[in-house]
């Protein structure tokens, strides 16, 4: 992380993305570039806020003003344009151009692309998808808090580590959990059968209710509930329904990539980079959910997902664009272990 | 309760409806029980160039001026409005386009703009106003649905301001118009909110009159109307013309007349024959009518003849800026004409002030035979408030004129008879036994031409010394003082549209524990000396903003007080900023501390 700082100047840096990625590499890159410019896209209204730091909207904290990384006197300050309300649609890399939404273009010398990855929704599900209560940003999880009613049931289908996340939350303040298993359970930890059950049953110990959703043939629609019962009805493929006030999908993400379709940029499902978190193009990095690294270990481009993770590959892509060699750490504690109370607990819930 | 006061800023192009919008904003809500301050800023070019500005302060209580800062702005054209998108608080709110058909360079879009501290509302105005109306033209009305969704107003008030401002267009256009409305609105209301302008209840009404949303110019047409004008001449000039074509509208109505003469001269030469025939009579001009009216303005005041002249002021000299505002015709009102030719100047300081200023214009006009000039300014004659309207009916005397004595058979009338008070009794043509003579010349007191030095010093003192009754005229204030009382460490002292803001100002420096106090001072001439000393003399420090160069009312109180003022005269080219007086009023508290500590 001390690689020399690059001697450019006015170079411009430009950041798709406003998440925990996109904002660490923006501090860094004015830290080593001073003379640089820096602007961060994105689709938000926000500035940057920690979405990992949603689940506390349950607990009481609904300010959005309380969610902000920083106050808007840093952007000013440190001279980070953060344009928001500021969708990009395509990434000309021949011309080093960007394209928004509302018709603008504009030019970049490096960029990186820090987009993340949406909530997956299995395809069986697509067509219920306005009936899901959604988490992925401060605005959803603000209109599903207000459609959950004290004390009132959340239904997670999937329950990947984002979700389980929420769960511990929507415990403490009483709400009832009920979780309809599935193979992302857990997700992105690579569970062994027996791991597996043995945590499930701890999961059951934290009290949430546990629905066996693969023995059930897995959902296939959910729909309104029906008058004088919770606003949500889950159905199953062989039979049988379940309700809740709030239904949310945590089948895993998926990388928000499709305005690079067409660069030329080696894609799988996300953007393919060594662990200088390089493209294939050499002006384009990436970093967070939004990129898959290439491991020497597993012989695989794979995902590292998580608030540590994601921070680790901002400030690895900012010291690259700047003219350092970083690589990320590839070789990481992926454990799903256990907390002091003998409940679950995952690497990836490191906030800090 | 939380009070509401909220400042929105529309800006688009000539063509956009950007004037149209505001229109609608602000009669919607003062429907819906809001006190409004509103002031449209538009280009001299008609439609296709240049910028507009509608902005609408929305208050519980009525305000004084328009803040500095909007908490919400709305861009109908990214190139105007992108200079004002400094203009929008934090946590305010800017509403722009988010799919313009044209592409743009770098920059060129209002998201490049946007504050950190700001919220950004981009949406697609042209498109929904496409798929609602099948056209474009109601982007405004889009965008106007859209902030009444996003601040919770209720649709219903602005449904029937809708209804009645395309009645005439016939059900279809009403109704698409509303269509684009009604898409805004189901979008706005969709959007989650994250700026905090917010519309507090509204408290229970005092008011026992009738509220209305008027302008400058609008009230001062309504004071005419309920003051009685009867005979009306005018020549288009702005920012004073809307003064005559509402006339031309009203006064037909009511079977009185009103002639668009060929030029100022005349305009002003019909007023003065026909206040000279006995009949209310007025024009309405701005500096450089006014600059035309100035010899006959000497004929009237000779001949006393009672007359009314609304002057607007705009920026200048010559043609200058039609469409700025300026208060830089003071001089030219007091002293713009040969001769010692004495009259009244009033000046109001608010809408509610035009509407009264404008009436009782023609009570002094009568009581002491004279012109009177009200003193308006286009900030003024442009800016919309509500105003509330005595339930008692029109607070004016409808004859305010000295009762003329039957003549005695033989009896020699005399026009111009040295009385107690300066005021002679009035005669018009065909008052029998009254036959006189009427000249520019000086004159007797049978109006027969005399230019001895001793009928001359007379007849000046008379027209001078009548004056001086205007200064305590019934039921009309000459000079406020509001703030503090006592002792403070800074007086304002303003007069005409600035006083908002000095009020405004002054509020503020109060709330920062300044001591502080603020006078507005109504009518200019005759100067009201006593309570202007009175006020300068409970105060370390007087500042006296005006928007003119010369700091022309300043000089008339150095000039006739003899008494030093700290001027603040600036020509921006719109309303005195509220922070820069504040910043002169924390200076010199600054200053006064120090000169005490010392």
């Amino acid at each position: 992380m001390n690689a020399s700082v690059s001697s450019s100047t006015s170079r411009r840096y430009v950041i798709i993305g406003n998440g925990v990625a996109g904002n660490q590499a923006a501090e860094l890159l004015r830290d080593r570039d001073p003379d640089s410019r820096i602007t961060i896209l994105t689709n938000s209204r926000l500035l940057y806020y920690n979405r990992y730091l949603l689940p506390q909207l349950f607990k009481g904290e609904q300010s959005w003003q309380a969610f902000l990384a920083n106050p808007a006197e840093h952007y000013v300050k440190r001279r980070i344009q953060v344009r928001r309300d500021s969708r990009v649609v395509s990434v000309d890399t021949r011309n080093k151009l960007i394209k928004l939404a509302h018709n603008e273009t504009i030019g970049y010398d490096s960029l990186l692309v820090a987009t993340g990855g949406v909530s997956h929704l299995p395809e069986e599900l697509a067509d219920c998808r306005k009936m899901f209560h959604s988490f992925g940003s401060y605005e959803a999880a603000m209109a599903t808090r207000k459609a959950l009613p004290e004390k009132g049931t959340v239904v997670l289908l999937g329950g990947d580590m984002i979700g389980l996340d929420l769960a511990r939350t929507l415990l403490a303040v009483e709400c009832r959990v009920i979780l309809v298993t599935h193979e992302s359970t857990f997700w992105p930890h690579k569970l062994t059968a027996e791991e597996r059950a043995d945590a499930l049953a701890t999961l059951e110990k934290m009290g949430i209710e546990l629905i066996d959703g693969e023995a059930r043939g897995g959902v296939v629609s959910v729909q309104q509930g029906a008058s004088g019962l919770p606003a949500r009805r889950v159905v199953f493929r062989q039979g049988g329904d379940l309700y809740g006030d709030v239904v949310m999908s945590f089948y895993g993400l998926t990388p928000l990539v499709e305005f690079m379709v067409g660069t030329g940029i080696d894609i799988e499902r996300g953007l393919l980079v060594n662990t200088n978190l390089r493209t294939s193009d050499p002006s384009i990095y990436a970093a967070g959910d939004v990129c898959q690294i290439w491991s020497e270990q597993e012989n695989i481009y794979r995902f590292y997902y998580g608030y540590q993770n994601v921070r680790a590959m901002g400030a690895v892509a900012a010291i690259n664009m700047t003219g350092g060699h970083e690589h990320f750490a590839t070789t990481q504690e992926e454990t799903l272990g256990r907390d002091s109370q003998g409940f679950i607990d995952s690497p990836f819930w490191s906030y800090q | 309760m939380n009070a509401t006061d909220i400042q929105i800023a529309i800006c688009g192009s000539a063509g956009d409806g950007t004037i149209a919008a505001g229109d609608i904003l602000r009669n919607a809500v003062a429907a819906a029980g809001y006190r409004v301050i509103c002031f449209d800023v538009y280009p001299p070019e008609i439609r296709g160039f240049g910028k507009c500005i509608s902005r609408l302060r929305i208050t519980t209580e009525q305000s004084y001026s328009l803040k500095r800062q909007s908490d919400v702005l709305i861009s109908l054209d990214d190139s105007h409005a992108i200079p004002h998108a400094g203009e929008v608080r934090d946590n305010g709110a800017v509403i722009f386009e988010s799919q313009p058909i044209s592409p743009c360079a770098e920059g060129e879009h209002m998201s490049a703009h946007v504050l950190p501290g700001q919220i950004p509302y981009g949406f697609p105005i042209r498109e929904m106003a496409q798929k609602a109306t099948g056209g474009a033209r109601s982007r405004n009305l889009v965008v106007l649905g859209f902030i009444a969704g996003l601040l919770g107003l209720a649709p219903t008030s602005f449904q029937k301001i809708i209804e009645k401002k395309f009645a005439k267009q016939g059900a279809n256009v009403t109704a698409k118009n509303y269509a684009g409305f009604k898409a805004g609105y189901d979008a706005g209301a969709a959007t989650f909110k994250l700026d905090d302008a917010t519309f507090g209840p509204l408290a229970k009404s005092g008011d026992s009159g009738k509220v209305v949303m008027l302008s400058g110019n609008a009230a001062v047409v309504q004071g005419c109307m309920d003051a009685e004008l009867n005979t009306f001449f005018g020549y288009p000039i702005t920012p004073a013309t809307t003064i005559m074509e509402r006339l031309a509208s009203e006064m037909p109505k009511r079977g009185r007349r009103l002639l668009q003469t060929e030029d100022e001269i005349s305009a002003i030469a019909a007023t003065i024959g026909a206040g000279f025939a006995g009949s209310r009579s007025a024009t309405a001009t701005s500096g450089p009518g006014l600059a035309l009216m100035a010899e006959m303005l000497g004929l009237a005041t000779i001949t006393e003849t009672p007359c009314v002249i609304f002057v607007s002021q705009r920026g200048g000299p010559s043609t200058g800026m039609p469409t700025k505002t300026e208060q830089s015709d003071l001089n030219a009102a007091l002293y713009g004409s040969p001769g010692d030719s004495q009259r009244i100047v009033i000046a109001p300081t608010n809408v509610e002030g035009c509407y009264r200023c404008a009436g009782k214009a023609f009570e002094m006009a009568e009581r002491y035979q004279t012109p009177v000039i009200v003193l308006l300014d286009l900030y003024l004659s442009n800016r919309y408030e509500t105003v509330t309207l005595t339930a008692s009916g029109p607070p004016f005397v409808l004859d305010a004129n000295k009762p003329l004595r039957r003549m005695e058979p033989g009896e020699a009338y005399q026009r111009y008879a040295l009385t107690a008070d300066g005021v002679s009794p009035r005669a018009v043509p065909g008052d029998v036994g009254c036959m006189h003579v009427i000249t520019g010349l000086e004159h007797n007191e049978l109006g027969r031409p005399n230019d001895s030095a001793e009928m001359h010093t007379a007849m000046s003192n008379k027209r001078h010394d009548k004056l001086q009754a205007a200064l305590e005229h019934p039921d009309f204030t000459v000079t406020k003082r509001f703030g503090a009382q006592g002792r403070v460490k800074v007086g304002i002292l303003a007069w005409g549209s600035t006083f908002g803001e000095c009020l405004e100002a002054m509020f503020m420096a109060q709330a920062e524990g300044i001591s502080c106090a603020a006078m507005k001072v109504v009518m200019l001439s005759p100067f009201p000396t006593k309570a202007i000393s009175a006020f300068m003399d409970d105060c370390d420090a007087v500042l006296v903003p005006e928007v003119n160069y010369e700091g022309q009312f300043a000089q008339l109180v150095q000039g006739t007080l003899a008494r030093p003022v700290v001027r603040l005269s600036r020509v921006p080219s719109s309303p005195m900023p509220v922070e820069l007086i504040l910043g002169e009023i924390r200076r010199l508290a600054g200053v006064a501390a120090a000169s005490a500590a010392s």
